[in-house]
């Protein structure tokens, strides 16, 4: 590892702003931390009280037990000076100098395609993020988002699901995963796609690092897409992120009466967004190759083509199911299982069903 | 003079035998009590003294001892009063007949000699009878529970007169007349039934399920949904109390003062609904006396525990015990008892503080945050316990007024007691009852699955990504559901059915 990607680490520990750091990377040369410590460069570009809380956090040999502790815990450190930083984040202006990642790094230059949204969505939400995720997986997209409650974890678990290659960038360090519920997709993401974080482990987040984080995300891809957001949602910022860099937005849109699709059908009249009805749409856009539709098709018994008739007009709950199909309720409820485990339907909160 | 007499006191649910020493001579009148008797027993002399004088006796005016045996163990109630006034009356010759020898007393004195009802009467008829003890004198108002006994001669009497003129042979009094368990039963009166609940498929089959298995049952869904109706008409789909069950019940009712004493036997499944804010000791029995708590007097009942969140953690965490062995162990600093206390628990919970959260008309106003902390309010080892998660959802207005006919009570009961049958006969000899308690080595030899299901169930399994602690709770509704339909193997449509009713191991709610 060079001195100067040393130095970053010891920087971004320290939390020294992303711009104070570009100035300093840009202007000190190859210089050995404790040699680094007392150039000008630093002293002029830092702080009192910044320089003496990174000579403070600077001890030569606690510090390189803790880089080896990172390596061997599977952390991966990649800076600005290090051929494996994503090209696509070389050339934003508020690009983070160094990353933490986990998993699969080339991930990050091939074709990238963010899904974000709200924490809480409602049962619509759910279901559509889960299916455009699925449907974007297959196509050989990789899926970045967040790992935050929500559309983020849905789309992370729908693309896993698919077999597909996903992205999650956090707001945390690697040891303090929020939310704290998301760590065991943190690990099932770690080994089958990649996380990235420009926070050391051990940082817990931050109300203002979900935005910055935000920009990562929207810088990474070359396009996102919202499925469901309020107008107080986080996602507000990967959308002015996503259109400051040039990258292409979709919204679908939703209910007018939805707090939770304020925000889509906002982009959209305002033609921020483009108007996104169904996955194919993204998928004509970038020239991907669509899945066959006969793949899609499974056999399915009677009970459950009466089922997927009563569905293809959005989501029913078990009554309804119950009432127009006239199928017994032991049968219905271990149909709707099948059905589910075969990847035809989702079950949701409030004993509702959709077609996937 | 010395006499002896023979009465009984209750530890726990059963009874043991106490002699009651009493010995008169010369001295200062006054009355000793020794036996470690509570302060009712210590009370007791100022009873005795005063029922003997009004009922026509002499009291002498001697010195008395009176001793309860054994000496070691403590005596609580005022059920030893009897005992003592025969005592006094046979130590100083007012009572000749030496008849009163062969008789347990039992009976709590007024101050004219009325013998007033005791708490506890039946367990202690059953203990005596199986100490092979053939008389007995009780109080008449405790007649109905004692009816139930058969194989005893039982005296009900109203006062001390009437008692000692029987002993002394100078009146006839006619032993109590069995009655038969079936003609009281027949008397149940359900309140609620499963025709008066409209729609709510999903839930009414999982209680059906849940009846014929003895499963515990988690419902969860927005406030109005329904919860607690339904799980009032839980109770009536259940099987009929056997005889023996109703016994076991009575004896704990009986021994809390919560029998009624005109039915004299309880019929019916209990139904109990603490309170959230019930404590600890009033769930699980407990007190100076260790009196049995709502656990127990749930025992071969239901226990309802609505809004199951609100309960304090500790509370919750008592029921793990019970809902495992069907018993509870009180341990005080006086006594260690054991009551039983397998019940079927039923509760009902919101998904979330605001209670909307998957709600189709409302809108859930919760943070990700709250609503995971809500739900892990209730602890996984509990969460093991309970088999059947069902949601519940309000229904709209169309299907409230719908005129189509619900099933009733009785049909569905009768598909349950098909099933409760299958069971009985499987598990004979064993002391199992319901698939819901089989043991690991039970599971594996009835629960067998077929290569295709195990296929099957490794497939559900990934793709839902159940818990592993999910596994043994499916295998046992699905032998449920398989006994339902009467089917001998475990068949796939069984096992797809089962996992439906794992909703909370499921990662849907993140």
């Amino acid at each position: 590892m060079k001195e100067i990607e040393k130095l970053l680490v010891l920087f971004s520990i320290c939390e020294i702003a992303n711009k104070k750091q570009e100035i300093i990377a840009e202007q000190i040369g190859d210089l050995s931390v404790e040699q680094a410590l007392n150039n000008k460069v630093i002293l002029e570009n830092l702080s009192t009280e910044e320089y003496q809380k990174v000579v403070k956090n600077y001890n030569k040999q606690s510090f390189d037990s803790m880089l080896n502790n990172m390596e061997n815990s599977g952390i991966e450190i990649v800076t600005i000076f290090s051929d494996k930083y994503p090209k696509i984040l070389k050339e934003l202006d508020d690009r983070p100098l160094i990353l933490y990642a986990k998993g699969d790094l080339s991930l990050c230059d091939q074709k990238c395609f963010a899904i974000v949204g709200t924490r809480s969505p409602t049962n619509y939400g759910r279901i559509i993020t889960e299916r455009f995720a699925k449907n974007l997986a297959q196509c050989g997209l990789v899926i970045v988002s967040g790992l935050c409650y929500g559309i983020d974890a849905i789309a992370h678990k729908a693309t896993i699901d698919a077999g597909g290659k996903t992205i999650a960038v956090i707001a945390s360090g690697f040891n303090n995963i929020y939310p704290a519920s998301n760590t065991n997709l943190a690990d099932e993401i770690s080994e089958k796609g990649l996380i990235l974080s420009e926070y050391p482990p051990s940082f817990k987040a931050k109300p203002y690092t979900f935005p910055r984080r935000n920009r990562i995300v929207a810088g990474l891809s070359d396009g996102i897409l919202i499925p469901e957001a309020g107008l107080k949602s986080g996602t507000v910022y990967t959308k002015d992120y996503a259109l400051d860099y040039g990258k292409d937005v979709f919204a679908v849109p939703g209910n007018i009466d939805s707090k939770t699709s304020e925000l889509t059908n906002q982009l959209i009249r305002y033609g921020h967004a483009e108007c996104t009805l169904s996955s194919d749409d993204i998928i004509d856009f970038y020239g991907l190759n669509k899945i066959s539709k006969e793949k899609k098709m499974q056999l399915v018994s009677l009970d459950e083509q009466t089922i997927i008739n009563l569905l293809e007009n959005g989501q029913q709950d078990f009554d309804f199911l119950h009432e127009n199909s006239k199928i017994p309720v032991n049968i219905l409820n271990s149909c709707l299982t099948t059905m589910e485990i075969r990847g035809l339907i989702r079950k949701l909160p409030g004993k509702m069903f959709a077609l996937i | 003079m010395l006499s002896k007499v023979l009465s009984y006191g209750l530890c726990g649910i059963d009874g043991f035998l106490v002699t009651i020493e009493t010995d008169m001579v010369g001295g200062i009148p006054h009355i000793d009590m020794v036996g470690l008797g509570d302060t009712a027993v210590k009370e007791s002399k100022d009873r005795v003294k005063s029922a003997i004088r009004n009922s026509g006796f002499q009291f002498p005016i001697k010195h008395f001892t009176i001793n309860l045996a054994p000496a070691d163990t403590k005596k609580e109630g005022p059920h030893y009063e009897l005992g003592m006034a025969i005592g006094i009356l046979s130590a100083s010759e007012q009572i000749i007949n030496k008849k009163y020898k062969d008789f347990i007393f039992i009976g709590e004195l007024s101050l004219d000699g009325t013998i007033k009802k005791v708490k506890g009467v039946l367990p202690i008829l059953i203990s005596a009878r199986s100490a092979g003890f053939k008389k007995v004198i009780i109080p008449s108002d405790n007649c109905e529970e004692a009816k139930f006994i058969d194989g005893m001669e039982i005296y009900a009497v109203s006062n001390l007169l009437q008692t000692v003129k029987f002993l002394n042979e100078e009146i006839t009094l006619s032993k109590l007349e069995t009655r038969s368990f079936e003609d009281v039963s027949k008397q149940n009166t359900n309140k609620l039934d499963f025709e008066n609940v409209k729609g709510q498929a999903m839930a009414k089959r999982a209680l059906e399920i849940a009846a014929a298995g003895g499963h515990n049952v988690l419902m969860i869904g927005p406030p109005g949904s329904g919860k607690s109706m339904l799980a009032k008409c839980f109770s009536g789909i259940l099987p009929d109390l056997t005889f023996e069950e109703a016994l076991q019940v009575t004896k704990i009712h009986s021994i809390a003062g919560e029998l009624d004493l005109k039915k004299g036997i309880i019929t019916e499944r209990p139904f109990r609904t603490p309170h959230t804010t019930a404590t600890v000791v009033s769930m699980t029995g407990g007190g100076n006396h260790s009196k049995p708590g709502e656990i127990s007097l749930a025992h071969n009942g239901v226990l309802f525990l609505d809004e199951f969140p609100e309960y304090s953690r500790n509370l919750i965490e008592t029921l793990r015990q019970p809902l495992e062995d069907g018993t509870i162990t009180v341990a005080r600093a006086n006594q260690t008892v054991t009551y039983p206390s397998s019940f079927t628990l039923i509760a009902s919970m919101n998904p979330c503080p605001c209670g909307n959260y998957g709600a189709k008309d409302r809108e859930c106003r919760c943070t990700p945050a709250q609503i995971h902390k809500y739900l892990s309010k209730i602890s996984g080892p509990i969460m093991d316990r309970i088999d059947i998660h069902v949601e519940v959802d309000n229904i709209s207005y169309q299907d409230l007024n719908n005129e189509t006919n619900e099933e009733n009570s009785e049909s569905i009961k009768t598909r349950v007691d098909k099933a409760r049958n299958i069971q009985l006969n499987r598990f004979k000899n064993t002391k199992t009852f319901s698939n819901a308690k089989m043991s690991v080595p039970q599971m594996k030899k009835y629960c067998k699955l077929s290569k295709e299901c195990q296929e099957l169930m490794e497939n559900a399994f990934s793709r839902l990504k159940l818990s592993a602690r999910a596994h043994d709770r499916i295998l046992r509704v699905a032998r449920t559901i398989a006994d339902l339909e009467g089917e001998i193997d475990i068949l796939p449509r069984h096992i797809f059915e089962a996992i439906s009713y794992r909703g909370l191991d499921r990662k849907y709610w993140d």
